[in-house]
Parts: C-alpha cells; sequence; structure tokens
C-alpha cells in the first residue's frame, strides 16, 4: 500500500553540506531537491523560486490565503504546530522548510531530513528586507539560481504598483481586519503589510507599537484618532458583525466611513512572504483605482 | 461598616466611569438631548454611543448576573452556586463558539438562542449529576466546574481549528463591555425587568421550600415544578448577559456573598440586593479597566477581571458554608460489588493494555488508508509511533494514579487531578515561559510547567493542608486555582499576542512533540509512581475511613496526607506538560477500576494505573488516525471518548 519513498541519500548528504555552511552560498545539487515546507512564508518563497514543495503543512487552510495556488498533489502536512512526522517521513523530502515559530518541533523533523529555518516575524522589528532576503538565501540552499532575479522582479513589480497608487499617495492607510462590531486589530509598522505599503511608497496611519504584527485587539472607537485616514479592511468581516456594522451609530460616524474612504480586501495570510506582500499591493492598487 | 460597603463601591464605580468620560470630553462640550448622530463630534459620539451605553450595560450585565445567582442559590441552598461554578456560562461559550466557527450562519439574528440553548445543556447536566447526590453543594458545584473545564476545552480546540474569526471569539471569551449603540442596553433591559418581578414573585415559596422538602409539601407547594422554572430563569438570565457581552464569571457568586454579609431578612430582599451588588462589582471591575485604558494602559476584556477575584472568592466562602451543610450529603458512592478474582482482572488490563499498543504501533493511516505498517517503513515509522504511545501511555497512567490517590485520600468520587487545581498552575507556569523566554525548547518549557505546577501546590498546601484538611476544601481550593489561572490564561488570548497561538496549541495537548527521551523520562516516573502507589496501599486502605479510625490505627496524618497530596501533583504536573491541562484520565480511570470491583486498595491503584495508560493508548491512536493528516489534540480526545461513559456512570444510581 505505502511505498518506499527512500531516494537519492548522495542528494540528501549534498544538501546537508550546504545548509551546514550557514545557509549556503554554494550552488547544490544540479537535481531539484524535495521540499516540505512547514512554515508558509518559506512555502509561499519556495513556489516563487519555481521550486513548489511536494508537501505544506496545513494545506487546506493555505489554499484559502496563498498568493498563488499549490501544485496539484501536493501533501498535506497536518497543523502546523504538530506536523504529522509520518506523512513527513512518507514524501521524504530531502530539505524541511521551517521557522523559529516551530522550533519547538524542530528536533523531530531534524531526524526526517535537513531542516532550514529562519527567524521572520519578531516582535518590534520589520519582517519585509528579511524576507526579501530569503529569496537569495533560500535559493541557494535549494540550488537554484533565480535568487537575484526574482528579487529584482520583486522590486520592479512594487515601483510599477506605487506609480499606479502615487496619486492617492497624499492620505496614509490605516490597515485593519475585523473582529467583531466593537473590536478590530490594526496591522503596525511590523507587520508584512505594512513593508508592502512602503514599498508601493504609501504610509501606515497607525505608528502605535504592536505587539507583533497585529495589535491587540482596539476597541472600534479608537479609530476616531485617524479622521483623515483610509480605512483598509482585510479579510472577511464576521456576518454577525457586518449586520452590526450597518447600524452602528460609531462606525457609521467616522469620517473615512461618512466619505466612503474604506477599501475591502480578500483574506491574505498576515505572516506569509513577499509574494503574500505582493499579492496585497496588487489588490489594494485594484481596490484604490476602483475607487478612485 | 458593611452597610456602608455597597454605596462606596458604588460611589468609586461612578467617579472611575467619569474619569474616562471626561478625558474624552470636557462637559460643556457633551451632547445635549435629543441626540442625532449625523450632527454630532466624533467624541460627542464616543460618550453619546461609547461610554454612555457601556456604563449602563456593566449595570445591567452585573445586576442580571447577580440576580442569577442568587436564584441558583436560593433554589439550590448552595453558596457557591452562579452561573459560572454550575457550568452555565461554560455552556453558552462553548454553543456560541461552535456556532461560530461551524454555522454562522445561527448567529446573524443574535446569539441568544444559541448561548440559551447551550447553558441550559450544560446546566441541565449538572442537575442531572447533581440529583442523584441530593444537590450537595460542594458535589454540584465540582460536577459544574468539570462540566465547564470540559466545554471550555472543546470550544478551545474548536478555535484552534480554525483561526478565521479567533479576534471574534477571543473577545467574546473575555466578556469585553464595549459599545458602539444603545441595541444591547435596550436587549439587557427589557430581560431585567421581568426578571426582577419574577424573582420578587418566587421568593416567597423559595423561602418556604428552605424549610425543607416535608413542610413545604405540607403547605401545598410542588416543588419540582417550583425548583425547575427557578432554574429556567436563573438561566435564561445568564445566556442573555452571555449572548450580549460574552463570558463574565463569578459576578454571580461574589453579589450574594457581599448581601449575606448586609443582614436582609427576607429572601426578596435579599434577591434584589444581589441584583444591586451585581451591578456594582461590575461597574467597579469596569471602572478599574476604563480608567487604566484611559491612563494608557491595555484594554482588556471585562470579564478576564472578573474571573480573577472568582478563585480568592470561593476560598475565603468555603469556611463559612460548612455550618449550613449536612455533610453527610457529600459522601461518595457505596462500593460496587467487589470482584471475587482481582488478580484476573489486572492480568487481563495489563495483557488488553499491551495488546492495544502493540496494535496501534504496527496498524494506523496512511495517505492509502487504514492498514498495517510496510516493511520498507518500519525503521522510519516504528520509532516515531512508539515514543508517542509510550509517552501517552505514561501520561495516563501518572494522571490516573494520582487520581487514585486523590479519590483515597478525599474519599470523594469526583476528586481528580484537574480538581486539584495543578494542570491549572501547570498550565500559567507553560504560559509564562512562552512569553518570558524568547522561542523556549523543550527543558525551558518543562522547567516552566513543573513550577507552575509545583506553585500550585504550594498555594494549595498553605491553604487547604493547614486546617484538617476537610475533603471538600481541598477540592473547591484546587477549584478555585483552576479557575484563577483559566482567567489569566483568558486574558493573555485577549492581549492577542501571536504567543497565545502557541499557548492554545499546547491547552489541547498533542503527543507528536515528543522526544524519545521525554517519553522515556516519562515512562521512568509511571513506573516510580506505581512502586510508590504500591509502597502506599496500606495508607490508601485505610484514610477512605476518616479521620478518627486512621488516627486510631496508628496513621501519622500530618505526615501522610502532605505527602500523597505531593505525589499527586508532581504525577499530574509532569503528565500535564505533554497532554495539556484537560484530559480527565485521572477523573475515570479510578471510577472504571471500582466499577469492575476492585475495592481493596492495591488492585484499585494498579487497576486504575493501567486502565489510564490504556485510556491514553486509545486516545493517542484515534488522535493520530481521526483526522489524519491531522494531529488532534490528545487531551481533547481523551475527554471526548472518557467523558460521556463517566457521565453515564454518575448518572446511574449506585444499587446498595
Amino acid at each position: 500500500m505505502v511505498t518506499d519513498g527512500r531516494r537519492g541519500p548522495t542528494r540528501r548528504a549534498l544538501l546537508a553540506a550546504a545548509l551546514a555552511v550557514a545557509g549556503g552560498a554554494r550552488p547544490a545539487a544540479a537535481a531539484t531537491p524535495r521540499i516540505a515546507a512547514i512554515d508558509w512564508a518559506m512555502a509561499e518563497t519556495a513556489m516563487a523560486l519555481g521550486q513548489p514543495p511536494v508537501a505544506i503543512a496545513e494545506l487546506v487552510s493555505f489554499r484559502l490565503s496563498a498568493p498563488q495556488p499549490p501544485a496539484p498533489g501536493t501533501v498535506d502536512l497536518g497543523l502546523r504546530g504538530t506536523p504529522n512526522l509520518e506523512a513527513l517521513s512518507l514524501t521524504a523530502p530531502d530539505v524541511i522548510l521551517s521557522s523559529e515559530y516551530y522550533s519547538f518541533v524542530e528536533p523531530q523533523l531534524r531526524r526526517i531530513a535537513p531542516v532550514f529555518s529562519r527567524n521572520l516575524y519578531t516582535p518590534g522589528e520589520a519582517p519585509f528586507p528579511g524576507l526579501m532576503d530569503l529569496i537569495p538565501d533560500l535559493a541557494a540552499v535549494l540550488g537554484s539560481g533565480a535568487g537575484e532575479q526574482v528579487r529584482r522582479d520583486v522590486g520592479v513589480a512594487f515601483a510599477a504598483l506605487a506609480v499606479r497608487v502615487a496619486g492617492v499617495a497624499d492620505r496614509d492607510c490605516l490597515l485593519m481586519e475585523m473582529g467583531d462590531a466593537r473590536h478590530i486589530r490594526v496591522f503596525g509598522d511590523d507587520s508584512l503589510f505594512d513593508g508592502a505599503l512602503r514599498a508601493m511608497g504609501l504610509r501606515n496611519a497607525w505608528s502605535a507599537r504592536t505587539r507583533f504584527a497585529f495589535a491587540a485587539p482596539v476597541p472600534l472607537e479608537r479609530l476616531a484618532d485617524f479622521p483623515q485616514a483610509r480605512f483598509v479592511v482585510i479579510g472577511d468581516v464576521p456576518p454577525q458583525a457586518e449586520r452590526a456594522l450597518r447600524t452602528g451609530a460609531l462606525w457609521n460616524s467616522l469620517p473615512p466611513v461618512r466619505a466612503g474612504r474604506i477599501h475591502r480586501l480578500p483574506e491574505i495570510n498576515g505572516f506569509g512572504g513577499i509574494p503574500s506582500a505582493l499579492r496585497f499591493g496588487r489588490d489594494l492598487a485594484d481596490a484604490l483605482e476602483s475607487a478612485a | 461598616m458593611t452597610r456602608l460597603l455597597l454605596p462606596l463601591a458604588a460611589g468609586l464605580a461612578a467617579v472611575l466611569w467619569l474619569a474616562a468620560a471626561l478625558a474624552v470630553l470636557p462637559p460643556g462640550a457633551w451632547p445635549a438631548r435629543p441626540w442625532r448622530a449625523e450632527t454630532m463630534e466624533v467624541p460627542q459620539i464616543l460618550l453619546a454611543y461609547g461610554l454612555m451605553p457601556r456604563g449602563v450595560v456593566a449595570l445591567l450585565a452585573g445586576a442580571l448576573l447577580g440576580l442569577a445567582g442568587g436564584l441558583m442559590q436560593a433554589v439550590l441552598r448552595n453558596p457557591l452556586a452562579d452561573p459560572t461554578t454550575l457550568g452555565t456560562a461554560s455552556g453558552a461559550q462553548l454553543a456560541v463558539v461552535a456556532a461560530t466557527i461551524l454555522a454562522p450562519g445561527w448567529l446573524v439574528a443574535g446569539s441568544l438562542p444559541v448561548a440559551l440553548a447551550g447553558a441550559g445543556a450544560a446546566t441541565a447536566l449538572v442537575m442531572a449529576l447533581g440529583a442523584r447526590r441530593d444537590f450537595a453543594p460542594v458535589t454540584v458545584t465540582i460536577a459544574g466546574m468539570l462540566v465547564g473545564l470540559m466545554a471550555s476545552a472543546i470550544a478551545t480546540a474548536l478555535t484552534l481549528s480554525q483561526g478565521h474569526y479567533l479576534l471574534s471569539l477571543v473577545m467574546w471569551n473575555g466578556g469585553a463591555l464595549t459599545q458602539q449603540d444603545w441595541t444591547g442596553v435596550w436587549r439587557l433591559g427589557a430581560v431585567l425587568l421581568p426578571g426582577l418581578v419574577l424573582a420578587a414573585l418566587l421568593a416567597r415559596p423559595l423561602m418556604v421550600m428552605s424549610l425543607g422538602s416535608g413542610a413545604a409539601r405540607g403547605l401545598g407547594l410542588r416543588l419540582v415544578p417550583l425548583r425547575f422554572g427557578v432554574l429556567v430563569l436563573a438561566v435564561f438570565l445568564s445566556a442573555m448577559v452571555s449572548a450580549e457581552v460574552g463570558l463574565v464569571g463569578f459576578v454571580g457568586l461574589a453579589a450574594p456573598a457581599i448581601v449575606q454579609g448586609l443582614g436582609a431578612r427576607t429572601l426578596r430582599r435579599r434577591l434584589m440586593l444581589a441584583a444591586v451588588a451585581g451591578a456594582v462589582v461590575l461597574s467597579l471591575a469596569d471602572g478599574v479597566l476604563l480608567a487604566l485604558a484611559a491612563l494608557g494602559g491595555p484594554d482588556l476584556p471585562t470579564g478576564a477581571l472578573t474571573g480573577l477575584i472568582g478563585g480568592p472568592l470561593l476560598i475565603w466562602l468555603l469556611p463559612r458554608m460548612r455550618s449550613r451543610v449536612p455533610t453527610t450529603a457529600e459522601e461518595g458512592d457505596r462500593h460496587a460489588p467487589r470482584a471475587p478474582h482481582p488478580g484476573r482482572i489486572l492480568w487481563g488490563l495489563a495483557a488488553l493494555t499491551v495488546a492495544l499498543a502493540l496494535l496501534t504501533l504496527i496498524g494506523g493511516r496512511g495517505p492509502e488508508g487504514w492498514g498495517f505498517i510496510a516493511p520498507a517503513l518500519r525503521e522510519t515509522f516504528l520509532p516515531l509511533r512508539a515514543t508517542a504511545i509510550l509517552a501517552a501511555a505514561s501520561a495516563g497512567a501518572l494522571l490516573a494514579g494520582s487520581g487514585a490517590i486523590l479519590q483515597r485520600l478525599t474519599a470523594n468520587p469526583m476528586a481528580a487531578p484537574e480538581v486539584l487545581g495543578v494542570t491549572g498552575g501547570a498550565s500559567l507556569g507553560y504560559a509564562a515561559t512562552v512569553f518570558l523566554i524568547e522561542a523556549p525548547g523543550t527543558p525551558a518549557l518543562a522547567f516552566g510547567t513543573a513550577a507552575g505546577g509545583a506553585l500550585a501546590l504550594a498555594a494549595l498546601s498553605v491553604h487547604a493542608l493547614r486546617r484538617d484538611m476537610a475533603p471538600a476544601r481541598i477540592l473547591l481550593a484546587g477549584l478555585a486555582i483552576g479557575a484563577f489561572a483559566g482567567a489569566v490564561l483568558t486574558a493573555i488570548m485577549a492581549s492577542g499576542d501571536r504567543r497565545s497561538w502557541v499557548i492554545l496549541g499546547w491547552l489541547a495537548g498533542s503527543a507528536g512533540r515528543v522526544t524519545p527521551e521525554g517519553a522515556l523520562a516519562l515512562a521512568a516516573l509511571a513506573l516510580g509512581l506505581l512502586g510508590a502507589l504500591l509502597a502506599a496501599a496500606r495508607w490508601l486502605e485505610i484514610l477512605p475511613l476518616g479521620t478518627e479510625v486512621s488516627r486510631a490505627l496508628g496513621l501519622r496524618l500530618s505526615r501522610i496526607r502532605p505527602g500523597l497530596v505531593l505525589l499527586a501533583g508532581l504525577a499530574t504536573g509532569v503528565a500535564t506538560m505533554l497532554v495539556g491541562p484537560v484530559s480527565f484520565v485521572g477523573l475515570m480511570a479510578p471510577h472504571l477500576a471500582r466499577s469492575l470491583g476492585l475495592v481493596r486498595a492495591a488492585p484499585f491503584v494498579i487497576a486504575s494505573w493501567l486502565i489510564g495508560a490504556l485510556l491514553m493508548v486509545i486516545a493517542a491512536f484515534g488522535a493520530r488516525t481521526a483526522g489524519y493528516p491531522y494531529d488532534l489534540p490528545l487531551g481533547l480526545f481523551a475527554t471526548l471518548i472518557g467523558t460521556p461513559w463517566l457521565f453515564v456512570l454518575l448518572l446511574k444510581r449506585s444499587r446498595s
């Protein structure tokens, strides 16, 4: 019933050697390695490099917010916090992509294949530069020559987006997610989306320190401090909140809501990689253009 | 002095609210009636549609909870009853969380029907359990808090499975009073007024009922409809609050306790005063948080603050209730008939455990479906599975062993490690480690969790062991610690930090994270516990017979009891690291052992130990395969397979 998926110990050894030299500046073997991804930002970045993982954790939810759909036949590895080690072994990966967030399962992962892990999201630090650097670094680990090219393409894409939104860059954007009719989450300067905003030449209205990409749940009334901003609502709004917002006196009295300066974006992974940032940028540019 | 307490607190709450209001707008700029939202400035709207309704909602919700608590305490004659301790609030929580995730459409028209159904179901379950013991206060409270723990555990696992609506769930779980218009005020007010009238009408028959069932029947009172009606009213009032603002714990416990000190003569007066006291308590708590937020502090949900008062309150109430409650009602079941050959049962259990462990080791589920391991994969799979199975079985044995100790020690069939508060303390230790150390490893987490468990144990010892360690006292003190830990965890969740996900994941428990060394260490500890249990078999035989008998037989209780509590606490703390704080294996396994007819101490503890391991092996298999490739939470699975059965067992009237 289950086949023996073991193959190529030499390639695995090569990869281990590449990983051993701290992130691996050395190009690996010519054959493309089999990749298993626990962290989604890593999975997205590998996909952008043209090397989609054969297995991704929490594939069901990943599909809902991924910037590009995973390849058909991709294996689901179960929860990111507790990946299924048996399913992982069956995919016989040459390298496992993880992040510091899953460091507690790393010992178990390491028994199966070499692990490439990075600190991607640290409280109080902008994740965007690190995620940009991840592109060439990961390319080196995966033996892909595309790293610098993909990175340049990203820069070009953001520059193009900046041109598209230049006409509306005068107003700051307030990026939020709706919880219920009385509470929101705000994306601050240590969030992925803040980095995308900057890359597009826009400004984030929220300058208060956030705890980790999401601010703590913020009462709706705090929005009154931003009468001049644009409201950008990311993701779906729960149905009961939607209903309460339509009639809510406070929400409907906020100047941006009164003036119709409110833009809705689909679900995007707030802890994703540069591809998620780029998708956010495109969606935001579309939303701003259609409103203009 | 006590008479001034309520007015003083009310005045303080008003001052705090006013301070928050003045921070928004100076009095001159306050909006004049009639308000028209379209023409008002934003700060005016914040005041008229934010702070003002919030202040009123705090009063109304507090009054509703106080009244509900007063009614529950009157009808059950139980000073520890309130919507939190009877599981009512947790039932509503589970229903709303489940609906939010599985059927959000049900909530479009408002959460009340869903919350009411959940609250009613949980309360009915607790009442069904309590009825078997004449609604003995401590037993009912423990049953209620267990049902509450279970409901919260399932709600946690559901929350974990979908982060999509997490923010709204977190706020709701925390009990946030924030308002953005007056609809909440109207809804709560429309329930409070008829609630007060009904309570006033019911007060007199309730007073008669308190004379005793015989006297009440003599006076022509129909007890069952009366009890049922009062409980339905109380559950409805509490569900209304849950639906509107979320979980606000322990106000219903605090309000009648405050009124008790005021010396009100009639029950009607006490009920009305309980409503007033509840309003004052919740307003004060909300005022403190408002003032804190106005000073630039964090915006915490109010329910998280009231949850903190619950634990200390329970401990404070405990010594005051003793005189009023007949202790005979609290005693445990008559034992089941003795098994003629306990040895055979034990060997059978051991063989079954080993057989199942081996079966689940080689059998399982893969991408191709169910089946046995392919020979080529043995090398990779067997170590992985053996580690998880060994760890799970050891944790089960540890929990069951400590459950057996506690049940013997307290002579109470509801005693369990979950009830001891050790799991609660261990959760706090884990949470503290996650927040204090960046990306902590297993050793750091293990140390933090064990330290938390040990601290809880120390707190328990200070309070419960100092006096003669009445069984009821130690159980409720433990539950109080658990409630406190739960409130702190809720506050952490409500802070919206990403690290709260790590804690949430652990709360549900998983065997996938254990290393081989960890599993071996757990197994060694489990064997050590078995040895200790056998060595202590004589004590465990004598202790349930009571303090006097034990002393007469020469047991040095002052040493033996703390020693056994320490043993149970440490075993629980270690197992908790693996399976998370809720599993109920420690409660179930000894029950099963007793129902097999194992009455003598030595067979009883061995059987409990084995059944704990057996249950956990089954749970681990289910958790690994049911949702392949998604590893389900181990503790949750153990809870789900065991608890319904446990409730059936408790519901069965003991044949004596």
